[in-house]
C-alpha cells in the first residue's frame, strides 16, 4: 500500500481537486481494493487495477459532493486555499495548475495525470478510465496544450 | 519542454513533474496509517463478538423457558391432580380434532407408558 499510497493519492486529487476529499477517495479506494483483492487477476499488473478502483472512488465521491453543493466549484478557489494545518505555502504555480486542472473536464484532467505524472501507457487508462484508447489519446492531447500553455507562460514570467 | 502542438505518445517529464509537484501531498505514511486504521475498524465492526451472540439470544431465551415452565407447571399439575379427565379432555380438545375419539386423552392419562404402535395409531385417527 505504501507503494501506490502517493500515486492514489494524486490521482484522487486530479478528480476532485480538494485534498481532504481526494484522501477520503483514496482511502476508499484503497479499503474497496482490499475487500476486493481476492477478484484481482495477479497475471495483470497491479497499478491500474488499484487505479481503477481509485478513480472510480473519487468519481464517487465527487458526485455526492456536487449533489450536496448543487453548484460548480469555483476552479479558483480548488487546492483549498491556504490550511492550518499546511505548513508550506503553496507556489504559484501549482495554484495555478490546479486551477487549470479543474478548468478541465474530469476525463481529461485524469487521462494527462495518469500519463504524464503516473507515466501509464495509453492502453492502460483506457482500461483505468474505461474508454477507447483513442478517446485516451484525444483527452491527452487536449488537456495537455492548456497545462503546457500555463507552463511555458509561467516560465516566461519567471524569467 | 515539447512542442504543444505535437501528439506525442510519451509523457511529459518537465509537464509530469510539474503537476506531481501540484498534486502532491506530505505524509504518505500517516495516510497509511489512517487507511489501515480504517481497515482494522472495519474488520472489527464485521466480526460480531460471541457474547454479543449470545446477548442477542438471551431475552427470547429467557422467555420461551418461561413459557414452557409455565406450561409444564399447569400440566403436571393436571395430571397429579388425580386424573381430573374433564380438563384433560378439556385441553386435548384441540390435539384430537373434532373427529377424533378419547385415544390421545387416554394415553396421556395412563399410568403405563404405552406401546408404540398404539401411539402410532392414535396419531393417525387424530389426523
Amino acid at each position: 500500500m505504501e507503494r501506490y499510497a502517493a500515486q492514489a493519492r494524486r490521482v484522487a486529487r486530479a478528480v476532485l481537486g480538494d485534498p481532504d476529499d481526494a484522501d477520503d477517495a483514496a482511502q476508499d479506494g484503497f479499503l474497496s481494493a482490499l475487500v476486493k483483492l481476492a477478484q484481482y487477476d495477479s497475471r495483470r499488473p497491479f497499478g491500474p487495477w488499484l487505479m481503477r478502483i481509485v478513480a472510480n472512488a473519487a468519481t464517487d465521491r465527487r458526485r455526492r459532493r456536487n449533489v450536496r453543493r448543487a453548484e460548480p466549484l469555483d476552479p479558483s478557489l480548488v487546492g483549498g486555499g491556504p490550511r492550518p494545518d499546511a505548513a508550506a505555502v503553496q507556489s504559484e504555480l501549482g495554484d495555478r495548475l490546479r486551477a487549470a486542472l479543474a478548468e478541465l473536464p474530469e476525463r481529461r484532467r485524469t487521462a494527462v495525470v495518469l500519463f504524464d505524472v503516473e507515466g501509464y501507457s495509453h492502453a492502460e487508462i483506457a482500461g483505468i478510465l474505461g474508454i477507447p484508447e483513442g478517446t485516451v489519446r484525444s483527452e491527452v492531447f487536449h488537456g495537455r496544450r492548456r497545462l503546457r500553455a500555463l507552463l511555458e507562460d509561467w516560465k516566461e514570467q519567471e524569467k | 519542454m515539447k512542442n504543444p502542438e505535437l501528439f506525442d505518445h510519451l509523457p511529459d517529464p518537465e509537464l509530469g513533474q510539474a503537476l506531481r509537484a501540484a498534486l502532491e501531498r506530505s505524509d504518505d505514511s500517516a495516510f497509511v496509517a489512517r487507511v489501515m486504521a480504517s481497515y482494522d475498524r472495519a474488520l472489527e465492526q464485521a466480526t460480531v463478538p460471541t457474547w454479543e451472540v449470545l446477548a442477542s439470544w438471551f431475552r427470547p431465551g429467557v422467555a420461551a423457558a418461561i413459557v414452557a415452565l409455565i406450561a409444564g407447571f399447569l400440566f403436571g399439575r393436571v395430571v397429579l391432580s388425580g386424573g381430573d379427565t374433564a380438563s384433560i379432555d378439556m385441553a386435548m380438545a384441540p390435539a384430537e380434532g373434532s373427529g377424533g375419539g378419547g385415544g390421545l386423552t387416554a394415553l396421556v392419562t395412563a399410568p403405563d407408558p404405552p406401546d408404540a404402535s398404539v401411539v402410532f395409531t392414535s396419531l393417525v385417527e387424530s389426523r
